[in-house]
């Protein structure tokens, strides 16, 4: 046992001394080390998270080996899903050769170009070093005749259990894993479990303190170790840090470590921690947690002795890629001077494999960007706007738009509209009766308004007792449950009932669920509702309603960024978007990302309700737009999952609106027919032709067995901003998210840097949770749906426990356990705008500019000579 | 009767269309037959199904056919495991769909469910102990399904060293009784004539046996470990597991019910059942997780059940094991609801109800003393009378006496009056059903009966005390203990599923 690792009174003296500037520092530290986790919220309200957020300021090569060494994670597509997408035609292999010719001639090395060139191409054709030649004698004898490779790997502090295994052979860091999800997910539970946790109230570390002394789940001697642990987290982090020897400089390397060991669980901490105040140190609770139990693990195996040694780079592969792909033989690399094998020996550590998909991730992406460019071009309308549209809808940016949109368009006079699916309205809602708030607008923003949904009080009355009613039917199976009496007499009881659920919903999926649906509303008839547009009140520090300024504020705002500043058609519907899927945990991902994992609709009634304001218009009319006396906004929700689109907010209807409405309302089956029919045939299924694609659509939406209810926004790969005529007459195959935009509107360039720091960020997110759970499923996806179990009300996890998977899980990116879906392609952004205005976009946003430069998405531009930049 | 068939020849029918089920799913194993061919599996499953059910239909009189027995318990848990084996086949269509594994799941559901029905039909102790087995190796190999992520290896090897202990035990039970009576056959077998040669220790070294049995499948302490672990088995396997076969335990019983005569062996049942009651609903009542808040009831529910079979009121348990197989099943697949936003509902009238409430308690215990009284001599019943009595409390509180306005009150108590109905209908019907059913039910003594019911009233008393003293040492011990038994172990556990990587490279 290490004597320097006990603690002695004059050690725990000697940091009291100085704790206000350690704890500072400490402070410090923990904040710099969440950097390579991201805030993780609750599944139920899943809006799409870029893992990498705090890594931008780095390029994203660099993330990616540093991942690699300390993690073991590759987040460049693998192998086998670069050699599949080439067999789809998906990647041409002349931008692999571009790629390959610019990395030679940008680095110096001393060998014959086409040795060097041989060597690279048959490197990348991605097939794995033979195994009987990297265990062959021959390459034995020559790595031992080989001076070795004068590199030296980074080798970064990982936690010190991660060295050490116990008597049965585990290691030590899979056991404090263990642990440590068991004491997360008690702790941040949300109203799961019958019996809480005791002490909860007192927050995560110190109820932990309390009950590890106790917990049967540690041996003996290790419970003593921390039964007189500090009362306080930082102190407790502290000592721990100090009796495993971490050196200062190395704190955040290590704290990073543990993180990174948990990232959901620890994401999860720091979203808590960023909720309210109470629980603003969760974080440092949460290390003081885990580095204090490694403490008590691994204590009896402390000090390490040769936990670290450098890393020393293994020659044998890199001789064996000369011999295989080099096309070297034996002696040919025997008869070469130590200065020449070293040359050799460089040139293919530098040709890693990590490099190799490197080059074809960017000739993938560029064989995107190329064919998208061509469709663009040879596409684009020359004419204007066409003058007479009977209705402009827009809709949000999301990638499942385009399909709809563009087969709305061909069935009638009808404009679509691109715009962020919130609207530019910054609310958080609150449904009927709800004590709940949504705050229904991109995750990365604060609401600044609340608006509530209300009725006439006698009505809402009625309402509430039922809606109650349907409550406490739910609250009367929990409580019985968890009454060890009755408990034993619920099977009896509701088994009945229960089989007549399964029964149904297995052999006439569409029918029950339609029925058990249409009871549900028979009962809560839901009362017409008014919105509280109208500021009247403060609650929890966010006024409820607008004032008469923000009214006005925010419907020019909106009108603008939709460019609807003119020729406005006399029926506006503001079309928000959600899905529809049963017995689905990630159905929150299929709903509206940009307001905040939910159906859009809210914030389409709260935009159009405003636009119909009189006084709004008026003050609009003042600054010069006007809204035609008989143009009547109307709000609507565009379901995804089925390709309808649902009425909310009908105001009284002038007689051109009525027009347009009735033929909206004609032309929709006709559209939803073609949109199924398209987007049916992406998903897996036993028939191939559909009679009914309505039919079946329903069913994928009803059926509680089906396990991929619509593809979500896989596939997505481009950010198009412009207008849209320069898209009309192109299939983007529901990969682009589509942002209106003409940059003669824009003089000041402000509402492009709009574009970019709200719905770009939105978009960029979104395709890059999807780009990680796609590389890294194990790691930034969330695995199999069908092993998972909901934990704690919050999110899922894998098997019998695992970390807080973050991501979006296997079916959501796979056709099948063999074949990806989704390619991987990081964001490509394509701006319709002239130079000028993208290079002054750079200059004003430096986020953005990191973006682009470390490679987190990709910038194009089209300026008005219709000539492709990219960035 | 809607076709005079012999029952003989129903049953040839029976085993054809069961075999060809099994045909089917083996030919669906061959990489030529398309995978849409799965829905003529399920086509095909469906035949042995119905003609299940048209014994059942047939199954006025009980006898022996060949080595296969047939009776009103006998044709009723033949139809149970393959309605719910269908349904679960029915459901995994769509659910694993681009499994890697997904024909070969097909083929192993149809074998364990069609060894289990098998199981139930036998009426040589040969045939039972071989298809019994089959069913533990079929329900095995579908845990470990996905053979490359190593904690589901893990789960099927801690299941499958439990099953060979529990297949062992009932194997050398079987053994020994065909040594003591010199019968294979179980109706002759489970005669008084045949047991009275049994000598008093071999009697009850047979109960123990049968008992060790029993106890494992039904995941009763200390062997619940099996499943705790195999919560990392795909959702539907789950469904079939907690369903079907879980409660095997209560038919064995049963089934050998003329064995037990009270004595060692009850007792030792009875105190494992009713800990197992307390642990299994503690593991619900602490865990977080959806699917282990279900394994905590399962472990609970079955100990309910063994309680039933101890206090020898074999159909109150066959009826519980049935209903609980249809409520955990789908409790199961619907795991993916289980997200959801949980609003605190807000019962403004908690304390302005104390009149509801106090006539609710009322009501309850006329109710529990009047139900109690229709069999005042019967052990069982004073359980039976105890648990609903309570429940109606309970449920009276939440429905009615918290109810929001008139509304809710007349929904509540419309609820409350449907339930009830339907509960003693489907009760009345399933007596009515098993009563030809040959079991032998002693009164159990009255000691034993009071020994549960204080338990159930220490659990019951304990949650209460517990919610008063939350911050107590005693508590602390209680909850880390309860947490421990419902957790994995570290083994099991592995932080991200690492065998994707394998998937994808």
């Amino acid at each position: 046992m290490g004597i320097t690792s006990v603690l002695t009174k004059d050690n725990v003296k000697k940091i009291d001394t100085d704790i206000d500037v350690q704890e500072r520092d400490l402070n410090v530290f923990i904040t710099s080390a969440s950097r390579v986790i991201a805030p993780l919220w609750p599944i139920s309200t899943f809006a799409a998270r870029n893992p990498w957020m705090g890594l931008e300021n780095q390029p994203f090569d660099q993330v990616a080996s540093w991942l690699k060494n300390t993690r073991d994670v590759d987040i460049y597509p693998s192998a086998s899903m670069i050699r599949s997408a080439k067999n789809k035609g998906e990647i041409d292999e002349d931008f692999v050769e571009m790629g390959l010719q610019r990395w030679l001639d940008s680095h110096s090395y001393h060998i014959p170009r086409d040795v060097a060139e041989r060597f690279c191409h048959a490197a990348l054709k991605l097939d794995p070093l033979p195994s009987d030649l990297l265990s062959s004698h021959e390459l034995e004898k020559l790595v031992s005749e080989c001076s070795g490779l004068d590199h030296i790997e980074n080798v970064f502090m990982q936690p010190l259990s991660s060295y050490i295994e116990n008597q049965d052979g585990e290691r030590l860091v899979n056991i404090l894993d263990h642990h440590v999800i068991k004491w997360s997910k008690l702790y941040l539970d949300d109203s799961q479990a019958g019996w809480t946790m005791p002490n909860r109230e007192e927050g995560f570390y110190r109820a932990w303190q309390h009950l590890i002394q106790y917990d049967p789940a540690l041996s003996k001697k290790q419970r003593e170790r921390v039964k007189g642990w500090p009362k306080e987290a930082h102190l407790a982090l502290q000592e721990a840090l100090f009796a495993l020897e971490i050196p200062e400089s190395e704190i955040q390397t290590y704290l990073e470590g543990h993180l990174l060991s948990l990232p959901g669980w620890a994401g999860m901490m720091l979203w808590r921690s960023q909720q309210s105040s109470h629980e603003h140190a969760l974080l440092t609770e949460y290390l003081a947690v885990r580095i204090s139990m490694e403490w008590a693990l691994i204590k009896p195996y402390l000090p390490l002795t040769n936990e670290r040694s450098k890393k020393t780079i293994s020659i044998a592969p890199l001789i064996a890629a000369w011999i295989h792909w080099g096309g070297l033989t034996l002696e040919e690399w025997s008869q070469m001077t130590a200065s020449e094998q070293n040359e050799y020996l460089s040139f293919a550590y530098s040709f890693d494999e990590k490099l190799r998909k490197k080059l074809w991730l960017e000739a993938w992406e560029q064989t995107y960007t190329d064919r998208l460019s061509q469709k663009i071009i040879s596409k684009q309308r020359e004419t204007g706007r066409e003058k007479s549209a009977l209705a402009q809808l827009a809709f949000c940016i999301d990638v499942r738009s385009e399909p709809f949109r563009r087969q709305l368009e061909k069935e009638g006079p009808f404009e679509t509209i691109g715009i962020a699916g919130f609207f530019g309205v910054p609310i958080a809602t609150c449904e009927l009766g709800s004590k709940h708030s949504h705050a229904s607008l991109p995750i990365i923003q604060k609401p600044q308004n609340k608006i509530k949904e209300f009725a006439d009080e006698d009505v809402f009355k009625k309402y509430n007792q039922r809606k109650q009613a349907i409550h406490s039917l739910s609250h009367t199976f929990k409580t019985m449950k968890q009454n060890a009496l009755s408990s034993l007499l619920l099977p009896e009881l509701s088994g009945p009932w229960l089989t007549l659920q399964m029964a149904a919903r297995s052999f006439v999926p569409r029918k029950a669920g339609r029925f058990i649906r249409n009871l549900r509303e028979a009962w809560l008839r839901k009362p017409d509702t008014k919105l509280s547009l109208h500021h009247d009140a403060t609650e929890a520090e966010i006024p409820v309603g607008f004032t008469d300024e923000e009214k006005v504020n925010y419907a020019r705002q909106a009108l603008k960024m939709m460019g609807l500043t003119e020729n406005i058609a006399p029926l506006v519907v503001i079309c928000g978007h959600g899905s529809q899927s049963t017995n689905n945990p990630y159905s929150a991902a299929l709903d509206c990302g940009a307001c905040g994992g939910a159906a859009g609709g809210f914030n389409a009634r709260v935009l159009a309700a405003l636009c119909n304001l009189s006084e709004v218009r008026e003050a609009l009319l003042a600054e010069g737009i006007k809204i035609p006396e008989d143009t009547v906004f109307a709000a609507a929700e565009h379901n995804t999952t089925v390709d309808e689109l649902h009425w909310l907010y009908v105001p009284e209807l002038s007689e051109a609106a009525q027009e347009a409405f009735e033929q909206i309302e004609a032309v929709m089956p006709k559209v939803r027919h073609h949109v199924n029919a398209e987007r049916l045939a992406q998903l897996p299924n036993f028939q191939s032709k559909l009679k009914n694609p309505k039919a079946e659509a329903n069913r994928f939406a009803e059926d509680w067995s089906e396990i991929r209810p619509e593809w979500g926004l896989a596939r997505n790969a481009a950010f198009i901003i412009g207008k849209r005529e320069l898209t009309q007459d192109c299939d983007l195959e529901g990969r682009a998210f589509l942002h209106n935009y003409d940059w003669k509107q824009d003089e000041s360039g402000e509402l492009l840097a709009n574009i970019i720091v709200g719905p770009g960020t939105v978009a960029q997110w979104i395709n890059l949770q999807y780009y990680a759970s796609t590389v890294a499923p194990h790691y930034y996806g969330s695995g199999n749906k069908a092993t998972q179990t909901v934990t704690a009300g919050l999110g899922v996890m894998q098997g019998n426990a695992s970390d807080l998977l973050a991501g979006l899980p296997w079916q959501s990116v796979m056709e099948s356990d063999h074949e990806a879906y989704h390619s991987p392609l990081r964001l490509l952004i394509l701006i319709q705008a002239p130079r000028e205005y993208v290079e002054r976009l750079l200059n004003h946003d430096s986020a953005f500019l990191q973006k682009v430069q470390n490679g987190w998405v990709r910038l194009a531009s089209l300026d008005p000579e219709g000539c492709w930049e990219s960035w | 009767m809607l076709v005079s068939l012999s029952l003989s020849s129903l049953l040839t029918l029976f085993f054809i269309m069961l075999m060809a089920s099994g045909i089917s799913g083996l030919l669906f194993l061959h990489p030529r037959v398309p995978l849409s061919f799965v829905r003529i599996h399920i086509g095909i499953l469906a035949l042995p199904l119905l003609v299940s059910l048209l014994i059942l239909a047939n199954s006025g009189v009980s006898g022996n056919v060949g080595p296969w027995h047939l009776d009103s318990l006998a044709c009723l848990m033949t139809f149970f495991v393959l309605a719910i084996g269908f349904i679960i086949q029915r459901f995994s269509v769509r659910y694993l769909m681009g499994d890697r594994s997904y024909r070969k799941y097909f083929t192993l559901f149809t074998f364990t469910t069609g060894a289990a029905s098998m199981t139930w039909l036998s009426g040589d102790l040969r045939l039972m102990v071989l298809f019994w087995g089959a069913t533990l190796v079929g329900l095995t190999l579908l845990i470990r399904l996905n053979s490359a992520w190593q904690v589901a290896s893990e789960a099927a090897k801690i299941s499958g060293r439990l099953f060979l202990l529990s297949w062992f035990s009932l194997f050398f039970a079987m053994m020994w009784l065909f040594h003591a009576t010199g019968q294979w056959q179980l109706s002759l077998v489970v005669t008084n004539e045949s047991l009275a040669g049994l000598g008093e220790w071999e009697r009850t070294g047979i109960q123990l046996l049968i008992v060790l049995a029993v106890i494992i499948p039904a995941a009763q302490w200390p062997f619940q470990r099996w499943l705790v672990e195999s919560i990392v088995a795909p959702t539907p396997v789950s469904a079939i597991m907690h369903a079907g076969l879980v409660n095997a335990g209560g038919i064995i019983l049963t089934r050998f019910s003329p064995l037990f005569h009270g004595g060692i062996a009850s007792i030792i049942l009875l105190l494992l059942a009713s800990i197992s009651v307390l642990i299994g609903t503690g593991i619900s009542l602490v865990q977080v997780d959806y699917k282990r808040q279900l394994v905590g009831s399962t472990i609970g529910q079955m100990g309910f059940m063994l309680i039933q079979c101890a206090l020898g009121a074999y159909i109150a348990a066959i009826i519980h094991l049935i209903l609980h197989g249809l409520f955990k099943a789908t409790l199961f697949l619907q795991a993916g609801s289980a997200v959801g936003r949980h609003e605190v509902s807000t019962r403004t009238n908690e304390r302005t109800s104390y009149l509801w409430v106090m006539a609710g308690r009322i009501l309850s215990l006329v109710i529990g003393v009047a139900f109690w009284l229709t069999a005042p001599g019967d052990g069982y019943h004073l359980i039976s009378a105890l648990i609903l009595g309570w429940s109606l409390s309970v449920s009276w509180d939440q429905l009615v006496a918290f109810g929001e306005g008139r509304i809710g009150r007349i929904a509540g108590l419309t609820v409350l009056g449907g339930a009830a109905l339907v509960y003693f209908i489907i009760h009345h019907l399933f007596y009515k059903w098993l009563h030809t059913t040959i079991f032998q039910s002693v009164q159990p003594p009255m000691s034993a009966v009071m020994i549960v019911v204080c338990l159930l009233l220490f659990g019951s008393a304990l949650g209460t005390w517990v919610a008063r003293h939350r911050s107590s040492v005693f508590f602390a011990v209680l909850y880390l203990w309860l947490v421990r038994l419902g957790e994995a172990k570290p083994k099991s556990v592995e932080s991200h599923p690492d065998y994707l990587k394998q998937y994808i490279s």
